[in-house]
């Protein structure tokens, strides 16, 4: 197959095209978004419903991060040839309702991609539905169109064919992850008696039912679904589902096969270095575009059967339903006080769109407990509203359970929101982030009563919240976790912001060590060298320039003492071996210690908390911070008598 | 091409492609200090698979994740022996 001239797909999202929702999968709460597009709207605004739909199947964890905003693309690019799309989170991802962390997820996942479909048919009026599938995603819906007539065709992108062998990749990822050495079970040959277990990777888990149901399936050995056409888009770095494709075809299914570059640098990279697929969003778009013709003849004759039967008219392709008030209900936490939390997303602007849910105590006896306290999440970087490995989503529901107001947002050009006129997608450092922010403070206090406003950062978005803190913007407590960075200029590279080699302590020895064998270039070693101490020097001058109220630019001290002389609860939280400390140490001085700063440093994290038991200290620790008395506005001579806790 | 240098290779060529400054392969160089994180590594073990024929963590016998570069090329030599 020939894919289409490669366009530039990006994802620019807008209220008019794309709608939030949440659907019911079982007991389960799923949210997504329903994407028309231009020509799904036309239609609908004729009357017509488009005869097919597509579910997006998302890749697992860490590739699902990586590949939001790719997610994203196809589904405009789908919905931009007439097919209505659906994409969503799976049960416990993203912003759908928990599951029970020993459940089966490879079984309650495929419900959900069948609910998915259900959902799209019924919102969408569409009878078939293609499953667009991504790595595991693939692997889902696999097994979804085996139990679902409606599903007739399908495009597996860089397809999980193996459970054992995505399993082994799980567990290098895990193990290379680890400080500690870490013996790797072997999975699939276990002994009788022996039990699988439970994988924690990059933040996300897979149940001991989860490994132990992947580690015996491979979809090269089961029959072939029983749906019209395939499209299989492999990687072109690393092909591995020619033969399966060719299988396909040999059982009769009409399978299309291409290898195309991207699927390292959609989901394999740091999320702010993803890229969008543009080949492979071709190659998508071409293929419906061509399957679109073939559906029509096969949507006349549904409608032709349809209306011979008219009790069936109803059920199908129906006109579109009107949508619901999106609202996810969440119950309390056993042994909690009981109180559950309603989620809603919210459009905090529409131009561009600016999306965040905002998460609620289900009882206003709750929220009165705390005062209106409400805090906003700030996106990690270029991760989504759902922070780092979910840990905003996490956050957020807890804190929401507490009595407190909480708002888990994209800036614009990230996540879900849309993209600023004349800017690029995925930015982490938007110049116009305070706009953002300042709508989403405006939008809490109008819409919710907030009269305590706290700001939460990890990485960059620790860098915002510092700026909407020094702008002023209304703000009484900002939470940094883990910055990187205090100071950022537009043209600055994101890879500017590796100051290891400048602050850590550990690298400079490594590079001496290698100086004496040889193995280094002299001129680096000596830069950092002068580098370092250039830094300490400043920061001594800086001290003392404060100490007699000498204002310097760009003195990070004297700006976080304004700050606390506003009233403003300063707190950071650093993962022990982060650059950051040291960076936080060189740039402010002494004025941490003045500004009573508080200093949280947990052992055994990395920069983004992926691993269960530091994030939940994380999460303790903040917790504590959230709902800690207001800080009294300290005078900017006060002597230093509040000094940083350190734990 | 030597194992150690098809190794090598895959290195350079995930840290090029994941915009990591990779530190040099020396044998004594930990893994958790060469500039790759965990998705590297998984993607390196995957390539190499692809171009060694076969994955040394694919075993019976429990296997431990080498700390430095010279224990993760030793894994792949042994199995060739």
């Amino acid at each position: 197959m020939r894919p289409t001239t490669p366009a530039e797909w990006e994802f620019r999202p807008g209220p008019q095209t794309e709608e939030p929702l949440y659907f019911r999968a079982a007991d389960r709460q799923l949210f997504g978004w329903l994407h028309r597009g231009a020509a799904v709207s036309a239609n609908h605004a004729k009357g017509r419903a488009s005869a097919m739909g597509v579910v997006i199947c998302k890749p697992f964890g860490y590739e699902a991060t990586c590949a939001h905003r790719s997610l994203g693309a196809f589904a405009q690019a789908a919905a931009a040839a007439g097919f209505p799309t659906l994409r969503f989170d799976y049960a416990g991802t993203g912003d759908s309702g928990k599951i029970d962390a020993t459940a089966d997820q490879l079984a309650l996942w495929t419900e959900d991609v069948l609910a998915a479909v259900r959902e799209l048919q019924r919102r969408g009026g569409v009878a078939q539905v293609c499953l667009l599938g991504f790595r595991f995603g693939a692997l889902l819906a696999m097994l979804a169109a085996r139990q679902c007539p409606e599903i007739t065709a399908l495009i597996a992108v860089a397809p999980v064919l193996s459970g054992r062998r995505y399993l082994r990749e799980l567990r290098v990822i895990q193990m290379a992850a680890s400080k500690s050495v870490v013996v790797a079970p072997r999975v699939g040959t276990l002994e009788e008696g022996q039990t699988v277990s439970a994988l924690e990777v990059s933040g996300f888990c897979v149940s001991a039912s989860s490994t132990a149901a992947l580690s015996q399936l491979d979809l090269t050995m089961l029959s072939a679904p029983p749906v019209g056409r395939v499209l299989v888009i492999d990687r072109s770095d690393l092909p591995g589902a020619r033969a399966w494709a060719d299988a396909l075809g040999k059982l009769g299914v009409q399978t299309e096969y291409v290898a195309l570059p991207g699927i390292v640098e959609m989901m394999w990279t740091a999320p702010h270095f993803a890229k969008i697929p543009h080949a492979m969003i071709s190659a998508v778009r071409g293929w419906l575009e061509r399957l679109a013709p073939r559906i029509a003849v096969l949507s006349a004759a549904h409608a032709a059967a349809r209306d011979a039967e008219p009790a069936a008219a109803a059920s199908a392709a129906s006109a579109p339903v009107m949508p619901e008030a999106p609202v996810l209900r969440l119950s309390g936490e056993q042994g909690a006080a009981a109180e559950g939390v309603i989620e809603r997303p919210v459009f905090i602007s529409t131009e561009p769109m600016v999306f965040g849910i905002v998460s609620e105590p289900a009882r206003e006896v709750a929220r009165a407990r705390t005062g209106s306290v409400a805090a906003i999440l700030l996106n990690d970087g270029a991760t989504s509203h759902i922070g780092a490995n979910g840990l905003y989503v996490s956050l957020a529901r807890k804190w929401a359970q507490s009595g407190c107001t909480v708002l888990r947002m994209d800036l614009a050009g990230l996540g879900d929101s849309g993209v600023r006129r004349g800017r690029p997608g995925n930015e982490v450092f938007p110049p116009a982030a305070l706009e953002d922010l300042r709508a989403a403070i405006d939008h809490l206090r109008r819409h919710h009563g907030a009269q305590q406003v706290t700001v939460v950062g990890l990485c960059a978005g620790a860098y915002h919240a510092l700026r909407a803190a020094l702008e002023p913007l209304p703000i009484n407590r900002l939470m940094m976790i883990n910055p990187q960075v205090f100071y950022w200029k537009e043209g600055m590279s994101i890879n500017d912001l590796q100051l290891a080699d400048i602050v850590r302590k550990r690298a400079l020895s490594s590079y001496w060590q290698r100086l004496l064998a040889g193995q280094v270039n002299v001129w680096k070693v000596a830069k950092i060298y002068l580098r370092r101490p250039m830094l300490s020097l400043q920061a001594a001058l800086r001290d003392a320039a404060r100490r007699l109220h000498i204002r310097l630019p760009r003195d990070l001290g004297q700006q976080l003492e304004d700050m606390a002389a506003r009233g403003v609860r300063i707190v950071f939280a650093f993962s022990r071996e982060d650059t950051g400390i040291e960076l936080l140490r060189l740039s402010a001085g002494s004025a941490v210690k003045r500004c009573g700063a508080h200093i949280h440093i947990i052992d055994g994290a990395d920069h983004i908390f992926s691993q269960s038991g530091p994030r939940q200290e994380l999460e303790r620790v903040l917790s504590v911070e959230l709902f800690a008395a207001p800080s009294e506005p300290q005078p900017a001579t006060r002597a230093p008598a509040a000094a940083a806790s350190s734990h | 091409m030597s194992t150690r240098a098809t190794i090598k290779l895959q290195f350079e060529q995930v840290a090029r492609e994941q915009q990591r400054r990779l530190e040099p392969l020396s044998d004594d160089l930990k893994l958790l200090d060469s500039g790759l994180d965990s998705l590297s590594f998984a993607l390196i073990v995957a390539r190499l698979e692809d171009a060694l024929g076969f994955d040394p963590f694919d075993t019976d016998e429990p296997v431990q994740f080498p700390v430095t570069f010279g224990d993760f090329v030793r894994l792949y030599e042994n199995q060739t022996k």
